[in-house]
């Protein structure tokens, strides 16, 4: 036989065989997963904590126990430091070159704005980033991570306006989406209750001094300051209005913020805060998943300390495995999307049960915290965010 | 804004200042000692406070054996970094001395990233955080400390510049390296002691501003604070050094109150280039003529 | 035919089937390369020639990758090629309005500025966040050549690899020419260039003219290439990144910034599974290199090849 008949015959054979090769990024044995993630500069902390000790929590508890449907999960990640321009050369790396199934748990609001127009393009799914921008409402490939920025804002401001009767507010917001999209969300919030914000002041992402921001803030005398930052500089609002002697406002942390993280970092200027926390406490809850979790965390990574980003990167794993098990051995993109659309009431044993519909929304959630004792307290059940 | 205000922020802008001044000292002797720029001087005071807050967590240290062990870190890292790898490149160009520390800096930020991840973590301060209150005043007790503890070791170093055998040879070396050497002072001795003293510094610096900064592996930035801050007092002059730190502090501090918050971190390079375009010999310095 | 004849032929030939043969990640790769290419040449000629040793190219690159981005998304109209020069011209014209005042400044104090300069460049994108969409980010629309959009990885590669190409020519033969052996001159000494009546300040501005412009348009290329644009992204480090291209390929040489660039890029791809140890590798590789390779990888393979 010639060699050219024989390389045709060859190429015949590959193209024959190339569409059982099926889903990018599922394998006979494994399914790959990865994001573009913080593992240096301000959120370091959250990033590793969400996917090192969260989604890699569970996968490996998960694969241990067997895998989903024959198959593990194994995870890539790499460094975008929160810049959205690393984020999206990441991006491409791993859909590009390490072939990833989905993105998984991307943090960032500026970041993971980024890289929706790339992902969409190539039908990559998102999966439950670690921000809630309103922007990846109604995007097919999209299933958000945390309740949606306008329903945080919604509840706290509900909360404060009608259960707390506060008047007067100021919001020290990082300067990009993420400070911006809880400004709007503020501003519209409160015009439902007749009110404006009295003062506003933004600080730049990735810096720690926000001494002259809290100054000018102070001289709007505000019932209740908004921190609409990381944890660095939200530490350092906290202490610099201790330095300053400002005692009469209530310092009040966005979601993503609330943690006893940025407390830490504020040492004894931590007392009075409050906040919306989107998760239950994880050291202390009781319920039967946050307590799977704590365990989890004790047998993997016994040194860590449970914190609710690593929790939010478990539950992101849990939602990832219950919609790969009903998608069944067929995994693809579209059926693992078709699957998590389906998902009715489902009991992670630490939210309240989540129902998936169209909407791609998987958390609507949050309740009320303030500090004492240098740990975030219940006050309130979970809130409306409707 | 009201006076009490502006009376605060003068005081952080004096504390902060003070740190830059004390990084403008350290790049100032190693450049006056050896003619060459230490890019790394951030990145080793950034170790030196890792290192004494990781043996500090581990042993239960109180605070003042902290800095002992911060001082003591800061100096051997300095000595065995210019014996084992600047000595070498001394025949170069400053160009070579300043592009190895430079590659120095980046291996000092990925051992701390690899040590201790990348994350901040808090840092224990001397001084209480209730604020000290003056009538409407009120003065945070870290800003007054850093100044003082900052001024005490001015003083020191201008002590042994001025009064000691090791200092006035360190002046000798600065002022003519070959006359120097003929007077019988081991240059390269000189060498050696800048960059110890350097560290040392550079260490009591990373402690003090630390509790307010957070220790992290990026807390090495603020050399560029302290580059700046040297020029602006003339680069080379001591003196100057902690003038323009003093500015530059206070400068950092005042601007974002009047201006746009953001405006901040423009200060120092805007302030920088300039100073380099309308006066380079800075406040007090002078330009070096190169003979021919 | 010589074997140095035939080098380029190769190059060239491999430079222009590689998309046909690599997967598309790697066309993405080999885009960046030739970029950087650019980027290093230009450096070189400011830092390699007339030793300014700049900190600061990360800015000129956001300056014309931010610049042609606008334009094509204000002027879509404009041929990318005219894109391309604008960047250029505007980064040139920005190297020169740094560099005129900065002249008579010397070594130490000259890379200092350009430290500082880098620095201002970055924030002014920020703060004109109106313009630049600021710390979110502005993305890049596809580059349009005589009404095609250029929108897959391949279609980039070759307008990347053309510009590149006759980025590369001009430089090698700029040093054939009389001001080419003039900035030689006053790399090997300023005054003995400024006795022989060399106009020694006016070829220093020249020098940050030309090598903002060739960084222009490397940043022009490299908003297309890359399609997303953050402030953050063009910071010191990226400067430092540039830096250690020119010394490990070695300083002042057209081939040194070729292997310099093409190595740099090729090795931090290849380490971003090892994002923690990188920055070690290459601060570890600078020092090496300051330390026992000071002429670059090229005056390392001097001796295998004829001298030029």
């Amino acid at each position: 036989m010639s060699l050219v008949a024989s390389l045709l015959i060859a190429l015949v054979a590959l193209v024959a065989v190339g569409p059982a090769m099926a889903q990018q990024g599922v394998s006979e044995t494994e399914i790959v997963l990865g994001c573009s993630n913080s593992f240096s500069g301000p959120l370091a902390y959250t990033g590793e904590q969400a996917t090192r000790y969260g989604v890699d929590l569970y996968f490996k508890a998960l694969n241990d126990a067997g895998g989903i449907n024959g198959r593990k999960v194994r995870t890539v990640y790499y460094d975008d430091g929160y810049k959205p321009q690393e984020a999206v050369a990441n991006t491409r790396k791993l859909v590009e070159q390490d072939k990833i199934f989905a993105v998984i748990a991307p943090q960032g609001t500026a970041p993971v704005a980024a890289t929706l127009e790339y992902l969409e393009e190539n039908k990559v799914p998102l999966l439950f980033p670690f921000q809630g921008s309103p922007i990846t409402r109604g995007k097919k490939y999209v299933f958000s991570g945390m309740t949606l920025y306008d329903r945080q804002s919604k509840m706290m401001v509900d909360y404060l306006v009608g259960q707390r009767k506060f008047k007067t507010f100021a919001v020290l917001y990082q300067d990009d989406d993420y400070g911006k999209a809880f400004l709007t969300a503020y501003e519209k919030d409160l015009a439902r209750h007749n009110l404006k914000i009295a003062a506003a002041e933004p600080v730049k992402r990735g810096v720690t001094d926000v001494s002259a921001q809290i100054a000018k803030l102070r001289a709007a005398s505000p019932q209740v300051t908004f921190l609409v930052l990381t944890p660095g500089p939200g530490a350092q609002a906290l202490k610099e209005r201790q330095k300053i002697g400002w005692t009469d406002t209530v310092m009040v942390s966005s979601g993503p913020l609330t943690d006893e993280k940025y407390l830490g970092l504020a040492g004894d200027a931590a007392e009075g805060v409050e906040g919306l926390s989107l998760w239950p406490d994880p050291l202390t809850s009781d319920l039967p998943g946050v307590k799977a979790y704590r365990a989890a965390m004790q047998k993997y990574f016994d040194k860590n300390e449970p914190n609710r980003y690593s929790l939010s990167g478990y539950v992101a794993a849990m939602l990832f495995g219950e919609g790969a098990k009903r998608a069944g051995r067929t995994l693809t993109r579209e059926t693992l999307i078709g699957a998590l659309e389906n998902v009715k009431g489902f009991d992670s044993g630490i939210l309240p049960p989540l129902t998936i519909g169209a909407d791609h929304e998987t958390q609507k959630q949050g309740f009320w915290v303030r500090v004492e004792q240098g740990r975030f307290k219940q006050l309130t059940d979970w809130l409306k965010s409707d | 804004m009201t006076a009490a205000t502006i009376i605060h922020v003068v005081a952080s802008g004096l504390a902060t200042g003070a740190i830059y001044a004390l990084m403008a000292l350290s790049l100032v002797i190693i450049y006056n000692a050896t003619r060459t720029l230490n890019f790394a001087q951030g990145e080793m005071l950034m170790m030196s406070t890792f290192v004494a807050w990781a043996v500090q967590r581990a042993l239960g240290l109180p605070l003042v054996l902290t800095l002992v062990v911060a001082i003591v870190a800061g100096g051997v890292m300095a000595w065995l970094v210019e014996r084992t790898i600047i000595r070498r490149a001394i025949g170069g160009t400053h160009w070579d001395v300043l592009i190895i520390t430079v590659g120095l800096s980046l291996i000092l930020r990925a051992l701390a990233g690899l040590a201790w991840t990348h994350d901040e973590f808090p840092f224990p301060s001397f001084f209480p955080s209730a604020p000290i209150v003056l009538g409407p005043v009120r003065l945070a007790p870290v800003s007054v400390g850093i100044f003082g503890g900052s001024l005490a070791l001015m003083a020191a170093l201008w002590a042994l510049f001025r009064f000691t055998r090791l200092g006035r040879a360190m002046r000798a070396v600065a002022q003519n390296q070959r006359a120097a050497r003929l007077m019988g002072i081991s240059v390269e001795r000189m060498y050696s002691t800048s960059w110890v003293l350097a560290g040392v510094v550079g260490a009591v610096a990373g402690v003090l501003v630390a509790p307010v900064v957070f220790l992290s592996s990026k807390m090495g930035l603020i050399v560029i604070n302290g580059f700046t801050a040297a020029v602006i007092g003339g680069f080379g002059s001591m003196p100057g050094a902690v003038l323009g730190g003093m500015f530059l502090g206070v400068l950092e501090n005042l601007a974002p109150l009047y201006l746009p918050s953001g405006i901040r971190y423009s200060v120092p390079f805007v302030v920088l280039v300039a100073v380099l375009v309308v006066r380079p010999a800075g406040l007090v310095g002078r330009i070096e003529r190169r003979k021919v | 035919m010589s074997l140095r004849r035939v080098w380029p032929l190769v190059a060239l030939a491999a430079l222009a089937v590689w998309p046909w043969v690599a997967p598309r990640y790697f066309v993405f790769l080999a885009s960046l390369v030739l970029v950087n290419v650019v980027v290093a040449i230009g450096l070189n000629l400011l830092s390699g020639y007339t030793n300014q040793l700049s900190f600061g190219h990360a800015g000129f690159l956001a300056v014309g990758a931010y610049v042609a981005a606008l334009t094509t998304i204000h002027a879509p109209a404009v041929p990318v090629v005219v894109t391309l020069l604008i960047a250029g011209a505007f980064t040139a014209a920005v190297g020169l309005a740094f560099g005129v005042p900065c002249l008579r400044l010397g070594g130490l104090y000259l890379s200092m500025a350009t430290l500082a300069f880098g620095f201002v460049i970055t924030e002014a994108i920020l703060n004109l966040d109106t313009l630049t969409k600021g710390a979110d980010g502005l993305r890049v629309p596809a580059a349009r050549l005589g009404g095609w959009p250029l929108s897959s990885d391949t279609t980039r590669y070759y307008l990347t690899a053309v510009v590149a190409v006759l980025l590369v020519a001009a430089a090698v033969n700029l040093v054939r020419t009389r001001p080419g052996r003039a900035f030689l001159a006053l790399r090997e000494s300023e005054i003995a260039a400024q006795a022989s009546g060399i106009p020694v300040a006016l070829y220093k501005t020249a020098a940050f003219g030309v090598s903002a412009f060739y960084t222009g348009v490397a940043g022009g290329l490299f908003a297309f290439v890359v399609g997303f644009l953050s402030p953050d992204a063009f910071d010191v480090f990226l400067s430092v990144d540039f830096v250690v291209m020119i010394i490990v390929g070695g300083l002042g040489s057209v081939p040194g910034s070729i292997i310099g660039a093409a190595v740099v890029t090729v090795l931090y791809d290849w380490l971003a599974a090892f994002q923690n140890y990188r920055p070690l590798i290459f601060g570890t590789i600078l020092i090496a290199c300051m330390l026992f390779m000071p002429g670059g990888i090229v005056r390392a393979l001097e001796p295998l090849s004829r001298r030029t």
